[in-house]
């Protein structure tokens, strides 16, 4: 049995996406990485100096008034299954198991604002997005960081930019992702002659988890290559001009789904909602594809008795990390695909496919 | 050969990516060799150094890059960390790296294609960051979604989606408060 630990309310937000009606655009995550002057990057610190480091940033985060209600969290406080949910709450690529001593996140309760403290890099900014208002997000970011900077100077140099302890990342230090869910596209077959026709060099295209080359649950985080020699301005029009195209196909290709019968689709659909209603026990993975494709029914009129937002909110609800934290970790590993299975049937018990 | 199948262990993929121990990067590539009977699984990112030594030997950057700093172990000064450490994909461990590693750094930011050719001048001494400074006040326009909605209308226009283009004018109207007056049409 998973080992109980001591619970943080701030952690395990609902927010922002109990309310998330977004059918394509789920949301965007708007990131900076920074070092401070008088200190070494995180791999070069000691643990008292990583504390040090630590109660300077958390002194000043935890006073603002740009954050509601900040709260640290020690890494040495957090169970396993809250930083998994950490970890899926912000759709964040890199994992936080590895996470020790000396390391910590700074939270809000908005469930928007985290703060990743000598993880790779001193501080590591994230806000997360779900009004496509990218240039809103930056503003706000852009100013807590400002802030605390003059505390705290960042290293900074002419020549690279804002250093950081992964080369990859220096210079804006800004990593603007937009997670898209275009399953129109993907399950008429279209989706890889429309990526090829719009992506650019400054963009690149990942799964949820960052690996290229795995799509799970139809969507697509992308992402700017390019963090040195672009300004912040670029990068966020970069970013837009691209998703408004790829709406706009997306768009496309489910008003021809409404005009015209497509059988093979129809199908996906159907089976999604055979699966997610009776199976025994199903995985992570299997569970989010098929979510998709319900959240597709749904919006083409061919499923009702569920919204998107309630769709959205199963999306999270239903991955590991959340689920043990709604069973407050009382499960065996083993009995997690079949809890998964009994949650879903339980959000989905008005369900009805019209097709 | 029939055993050898069956214990072909069963790929599952798990809920989230293993990390490298090394460099933390998620793993995406599993490079199985075998020789003789023994065979041997690892994990590496997509940028390992060890996997480009696998697939194509040493690369021909990795010489160059040697040229450029001697094979002789070159650190910095300030945080000990070592040139072959940051080929194997450790972290910097300071500011000061920048400094010392810089060509490398460059090098590898350009073969990544993760810094414009057209930034980097010759000599490779002048500033690549073009971004903001330290405590700039930079308030970005929400104008830029103008732009991408006003560049995609006149994509779709040329491709007579007819619908589409209703729907990118009726969200530019939203912005602007009054209709596009793209191509001098009305819609």
């Amino acid at each position: 049995m998973a080992k109980k630990s001591k619970s943080h309310p701030i952690l395990l937000q609902e927010r922002p996406w109990a309310n998330n009606e977004n059918k394509v655009w789920l949301a965007s995550s708007i990131n900076l990485y920074r070092n401070f002057e008088k200190f070494k990057f995180p791999i070069k610190l000691d643990s008292d100096r990583k504390h040090q480091m630590i109660s300077l940033a958390s002194n000043h985060l935890l006073k603002t008034k740009l954050l509601s209600h900040p709260e640290l969290i020690p890494v040495e406080e957090m169970s396993p299954t809250e930083k998994e949910f950490l970890v899926e709450h912000f759709l964040s690529p890199q994992s936080f198991h590895q996470a020790h001593s000396g390391e910590g996140f700074i939270l809000d309760d908005t469930g928007e604002f985290l703060a990743s403290l000598n993880i790779q890099n001193h501080i590591h900014f994230e806000l997360i997005d779900t009004r496509g208002d990218l240039e809103s997000s930056w503003n706000r970011i852009v100013t807590i960081e400002t802030e605390l900077g003059k505390t705290i100077p960042y290293t900074f140099s002419p020549k690279f930019g804002f250093m950081t302890s992964n080369p990859r990342q220096c210079g804006t230090g800004f990593l603007l992702t937009v997670f898209l869910q275009p399953s129109a596209l993907i399950h008429t077959g279209k989706i890889d002659e429309v990526i090829e026709r719009l992506t650019t060099n400054d963009i690149a295209l990942t799964g949820l988890q960052g690996d290229p080359n795995k799509i799970i649950g139809d969507i697509f985080a992308v992402h700017n290559r390019r963090m040195l020699g672009v300004t912040e301005e670029n990068i966020i029009s970069i970013i837009r001009i691209f998703t408004t195209k790829l709406l706009v196909e997306e768009n496309g290709a489910r008003s021809a789904l409404r005009k015209e019968e497509n059988p093979e689709v129809m199908d996906k659909v159907s089976r999604a909602y055979a699966v997610l209603m009776h199976s025994y026990q199903m995985e992570t993975i299997e569970a989010l594809d098929a979510i998709s494709l319900l959240k597709l029914g749904v919006d083409l009129g061919w499923i009702e008795g569920i919204t998107i937002a309630e769709l959205n909110h199963l999306f999270f609800n239903c991955r590991r990390g959340h689920l043990l934290s709604r069973y407050e970790n009382e499960l065996v590993s083993e009995e997690i695909p079949h809890k998964r299975s009994e949650f879903i049937h339980d959000s989905l018990k008005k369900l009805k496919l019209k097709i | 050969m029939e055993e050898q199948e069956k214990e072909k262990p069963e790929i599952k993929h798990p809920d989230r990516p293993i990390e490298c121990t090394e460099c933390r990067r998620p793993i995406v590539v599993h490079y199985t060799e075998i020789a003789g009977n023994k065979r041997t699984c690892t994990g590496m990112c997509s940028e390992c150094p060890q996997l480009q030594k696998h697939l194509h030997g040493m690369s021909a950057e990795s010489e160059i890059s040697k040229e450029i700093i001697g094979s002789t172990g070159l650190a910095c000064g300030d945080c000990g960390t070592t040139l072959e450490a940051i080929r194997m994909g450790t972290p910097l461990g300071c500011g000061t790296c920048y400094d010392i590693f810089s060509d490398v750094i460059v090098s590898d930011l350009l073969l990544a294609k993760s810094l414009p050719k057209q930034v980097v001048g010759v000599n490779r001494k002048g500033p690549l960051h073009l971004g903001r400074q330290p405590g700039e006040k930079q308030k970005i326009s929400p104008s830029l979604k103008l732009i991408a909605l006003n560049e995609a209308l006149t994509e779709t226009l040329k491709h007579e989606d007819y619908e589409q283009a209703a729907w990118l004018r009726d969200q530019i109207k939203e912005l602007t408060g009054k209709p596009e007056k793209s191509n001098g049409k009305k819609k």
